[in-house]
């Protein structure tokens, strides 16, 4: 007992490393090894089975100055990216409030918006191509009894990507289960003083729910940052294999699988997947140092 | 102090169950490794080799006709038993892919006949002219098929299956607007006129469609049952911003404006989730598609009355072109037992088995010989034969787009053009002759490399 | 005065609460109108599906379809299989990622920071350029045909996991945890006495999050499982998928018997987030 007040600080910091050396050991063996081997394949031709030559920047010359569909799938991506976060992470956090609510039926409720969130695959993408249907879909139905003229949806370049967003709205509901987990750390004791006080309820959200959730809100952000720019499947099966009208559903992930699995690019595909990283590293650091300033953990609240 | 030891106490806890976890799992079956399954282990004590055999095949159709094959064959002699393993279609070959790459592949998959040539230049398939030294077998298929299996002159996958494209066409629509039901289009002309009288309309919406180019299939099917090319010739030459081309741009975007965007929107929207068809309850009076489309009209439109035909060609003697595709059975790079492989491979594309698999599947296969007899096969049904034989004399007028090799991806610059110009955002002839200098510069780069 | 001032108040809660019903239910119906369409196909012989157009209730109710399903393939040994799976890893990152997050979010260390961004860097290479190195990996450590590769990586924690796990590490007070040091808790003893009952609804997430993605994984066992006995459902309902059609009606009644758990998982675990709610509007 009396030697653990020996150099506090260093030992404070080897446990620190104990705690974290699982994800250090997993790191080391199973996710370093093929990140680094993807780094330096992006500077060859790698193409898996027969060759691997240096080559030095070209694949990133040719990436940034001679390919025109990196810099589509590029701009599919960021227009989807920057709309399709916000929107549902705003509908995540409206649905848990209102799914924190003292209403019958719950359980049920929640439920029912969590569904989506866990049906994945094919078979989803392709129910989401027949609600899509411009003339008998479900979608336009729904827009037409409140006298809207219903767009066109998987077939209009304007509106594929709007189309895919859409139904990522759809399965909100992993955000929401996010959300739900966060309110239950916000104390009761804090709504019934602004009770006391006059609050209104978009007071109380505004002022007392809505700061105690933001440690989540920034989490959900940055991963669906992340995720955000990895869209491919859903793009894939509702293009039908084509990348959409006027390749507007090419996603950047899309394309790079193209290339590593269909042509068999591989260190073209390697090295898009390393720019990627940057613009999403660069994305996230950002995200990282703009944290403190409206990010509010409860553990540091003294300093 | 007591928490202190409930801590320790916890710590020997978990450490236990771990150990318990562990122990559990060298029981299970998937965590025992180095482990061999019934059919390795069986072969192994009675000295035969083991081929391992993938394909996407694990429908409650298809797969029984499969293995009834691979157990023939492993009936018909005693130094080889095949394993048959179904892995999902589509992902199949990536998991093949990776296999090659860590050196432990299968020794037989069924692979896309567009992709041989290419997989052979990547040295992912086998080189396979030694064993055809041997025996050649290229003499069963149809040389359309052979040829497209072909790199550098050199095999690398035995054509198995393949289709092509004709016209499906509703008898009773025929004899409605009074057209001889026994007479379907012969030319694109024809094809437009016969469409114009089967179209019926209720005010503004269609309550029947005579026909659109673009359902079923896409407009590469016509540019080429137009020109009867490839866009982009196996010498890397591209040929896309052609007079017949344009043309046949053009004669699409007719179509598109005779009947619009909604119409065809939601009409394809039905066709490409793959699930409720028009042309099954008489809303579309002609539809292009494979040949095995046929097994679903039989099953689920039973009392459809309609007809099948050559696609139409462009002009008189243009010639009615039509496209195919299929799969092959290859030896990957890196199989540890490609003899007994092609053992296996000769047998799957003989006469014999390929004339099961044809009258069982009810699908067009790479055997010329087995798909003249499935057609006449008395184990088809008559009403099957019809069609079946439309598709064998069919593939004569078929041909192959395999990847080129110089631009293989090349699809994916050629197609916005055309929704361009399907979208009416860009003249047919600008597309075009951007298109042209897309893909000329994608070759151009390719062979820089 | 006051007491109408209570009324009023009473008056609008009551109002907003039959709002916010009323919102749920529209809601509801919106996010379940395309399960309803995955029943309806489930039920429906194919001649039906294939119908045009489309009907939204199925003319006959083929209940046996299901049964159909089931015997497609052996999805009882699937079944196990995917069980043996899913448990495992969701043993392993509820586990290992409470333990690793607290690490991150509670003691300090030199190159936390780094460390910390590397972890998130993890998550933004896409997968499938790390795909073939990776299985090249696990096929000479001879993990292939073996559960290892699906498992393994599970008890050595996950970047999404770690991450989330951390934020919620964050909202607990550093005094806390100060107080306790100063009475001589090691760390570990804090982090499961007081780090995990306090972050219980995010372990709760995690649990489910880790079920559903072992539980759905297709691309893992793909890859790494040869022998078809080994196989999960996720594999098990490709067989209704092939180069040409879809057996719908099957597929939609498979997918739906193995969101069965999944649901049913859910509503279990509401319990963690229903207790918090009664804390908040208990006063009654």
């Amino acid at each position: 007992m009396k030697r653990k007040k020996f150099n506090y600080k260093r030992q404070e910091g080897l446990v620190g490393y104990v705690f974290i050396l699982p994800w250090i050991i997993g790191f080391l063996l199973f996710t370093a090894g093929p990140l680094l081997f993807s780094l330096v394949a992006s500077f060859t031709n790698y193409n898996i089975t027969s060759q691997m030559d240096f080559v030095g920047f070209r694949n990133y010359e040719k990436l940034l100055f001679d390919d025109q569909l990196f810099w589509t799938s590029l701009w599919n991506t960021l227009y989807y990216v920057a709309f399709s976060v916000p929107l549902t992470t705003i509908g995540a956090i409206f649905l848990s409030v209102l799914l924190n609510q003292d209403v019958p039926g719950l359980r049920f409720f929640r439920t029912i918006y969590y569904l989506p969130a866990v049906l994945s695959g094919v078979g989803v993408y392709l129910l989401w191509m027949q609600l899509l249907d411009p003339s008998t879909g479900l979608v336009n139905l729904v827009l037409g009894w409140f006298g809207i003229d219903g767009p066109n949806w998987l077939f209009d370049p304007e509106w594929t990507k709007p189309s895919l967003i859409l139904m990522k709205l759809w399965g909100v509901g992993g955000g929401m289960l996010l959300y739900m987990a966060s309110l239950q750390g916000v104390s009761k004791s804090l709504y019934e003083a602004a009770q006391i006080d006059g609050a209104s309820k978009w007071q109380q959200f505004r002022y007392i729910t809505l700061p105690m959730i933001t440690p989540v809100i920034f989490f959900d952000v940055v991963t669906s940052l992340i995720g955000g720019f990895q869209i491919f499947q859903e793009a894939y099966v509702m293009s039908n294999g084509t990348g959409g009208p006027v390749n507007s559903l090419l996603f950047y992930n899309y394309y790079m699988w193209n290339k590593a699995f269909k042509v068999f690019d591989m260190g073209y595909a390697m090295a898009m997947s390393w720019i990627l990283f940057i613009i999403v590293f660069i994305l996230t650091m950002i995200n990282l140092k703009l944290a403190p300033r409206w990010v509010h953990y409860e553990g540091e609240a003294k300093r | 102090m007591k928490n202190m030891e409930e801590n320790e106490l916890f710590k020997k806890r978990l450490l236990f169950s771990l150990m318990a976890v562990l122990l559990v799992l060298s029981g299970c079956a998937g965590f025992q490794t180095g482990k061999e399954n019934e059919v390795a282990a069986e072969a192994d004590a009675e000295g035969k080799v083991v081929v391992d055999f993938w394909t996407f095949w694990g429908s409650e159709i298809r797969r029984p006709v499969i293995e009834k094959i691979v157990e023939d064959f492993n009936k018909s002699q005693d130094e080889i038993v095949v394993k048959h393993t179904f892995v999902p279609w589509g992902d199949i070959w990536t998991k093949e892919l990776a296999a090659i790459a860590a050196g432990d592949p299968p020794d037989v998959v069924i692979n896309d006949i567009n992709a041989t040539a290419l997989r052979g230049q990547k040295k992912q398939a086998m080189n396979l002219s030694e064993f055809l030294e041997k025996d050649d077998i290229s003499a069963r298929f149809y040389p359309e098929l052979w040829e497209a299996t072909l790199y550098e002159g050199d095999s690398y996958g035995i054509p198995f299956n393949t289709d092509t494209r004709i016209l499906y066409y509703n008898k009773d629509a025929f004899e409605e607007v009074g057209l001889n039901p026994e007479q379907p289009p012969k030319t694109w002309d024809e094809l437009k006129e016969y469409a114009a009288k089967l179209d019926k309309k209720n005010g503004d919406t269609y309550e029947r469609l005579g026909f659109y180019p673009l359902f079923g299939v896409n407009y590469d099917v016509w540019m080429l049952n137009g020109s009867g090319h490839n866009f982009v010739s196996p010498e890397g030459e591209v040929q896309i911003d052609t007079e017949t081309n344009l043309e046949t741009l053009n004669w699409l975007l007719e179509w598109k404006n005779h009947y619009g965007e909604n119409v065809v929107n939601s009409v394809k929207s039905q066709i490409d989730s793959q699930q409720a068809n028009p042309f099954f309850t008489g809303k579309l009076a002609m539809f292009v598609n494979t040949p095995t489309f046929y097994t679903q009209i039989r099953d689920y439109a039973p009392d459809l009355n309609f007809g099948v035909a050559m696609l139409p060609e462009k002009e008189e003697g243009s010639g009615h072109t039509s496209w195919g595709g299929g799969f092959v059975a290859e030896i990957p790079e890196g199989s540890s037992h490609p003899e007994e492989a092609w053992e296996f491979i000769k047998h799957l594309t003989d006469k014999e088995a390929q004339e099961y698999w044809a009258v069982k599947n009810y699908d067009n296969v790479a055997n010329t010989e087995a798909a003249e007899a499935a057609a006449k096969s008395p184990d088809m049904p008559e009403k099957d034969q019809v069609v079946y034989q439309t598709a064998v004399d069919n593939m004569q007028n078929t041909l192959l787009t395999p990847f080129p090799l110089a631009a293989p991806d090349f699809p994916t610059l050629l197609n916005p053009e055309i929704d361009n110009v399907l979208l009416g955002k860009k003249t047919p002839e600008q597309a075009l002759k951007d298109a042209q200098a897309a893909v000329e510069q994608l070759v151009e780069e390719n062979k820089s490399k | 005065m006051k007491q109408s001032y209570f009324d009023s108040m009473k008056n609008r809660e009551k109002v907003l609460k039959a709002v916010n019903f009323i919102l749920l239910c529209f809601g509801s119906l919106l996010f379940l109108s395309p399960l309803w369409w995955m029943i309806s196909t489930s039920l429906k012989t194919m001649k039906e599906v294939m119908s045009f157009p489309p009907t939204f209730f199925p003319k006959e109710w083929n209940w046996d379809n299901y049964i159909k399903t089931w015997e497609a393939a052996p999805f009882d040994l699937y079944t196990i299989n995917t069980v043996t799976i899913t448990i495992l890893v969701v043993v392993g990152q509820v586990l290992v990622n409470s333990f690793v997050a607290y690490g991150f979010a509670k003691i300090p260390f030199k190159g936390r920071e780094v460390l910390f961004a590397i972890v998130l860097s993890t998550m933004m290479i896409p997968g499938f350029v790390t795909l073939i190195p990776q299985y090249v990996l696990f096929a000479n450590l001879g993990w292939l045909n073996t559960y290892y590769p699906l498992v393994v990586p599970a008890f050595f924690g996950s970047a999404f996991n770690i991450f989330l796990l951390r934020q919620f590490y964050m909202t607990v007070p550093n005094e806390m945890i100060e107080a306790a040091r100063m009475e001589g808790a090691s760390h570990f003893y804090i982090w499961r006495k007081i780090g995990i009952p306090l972050t219980k609804p995010a372990l709760a997430t995690v649990a489910i999050f880790s079920f559903n993605g072992a539980w759905n994984d297709f691309l893992g066992p793909l890859l790494y499982v040869n022998d078809e006995n080994l196989y999960t459902l996720q594999l098990g309902l490709q067989v209704f998928k092939g180069e040409m059609s879809t057996q719908w009606n099957y597929l939609m009644a498979g997918s739906l018997i193995v969101l069965l758990p999944v649901i049913l998982l859910f509503f279990f675990f509401q319990k963690y987030f229903i207790k918090g709610i009664n804390l908040q509007s208990g006063g009654k």
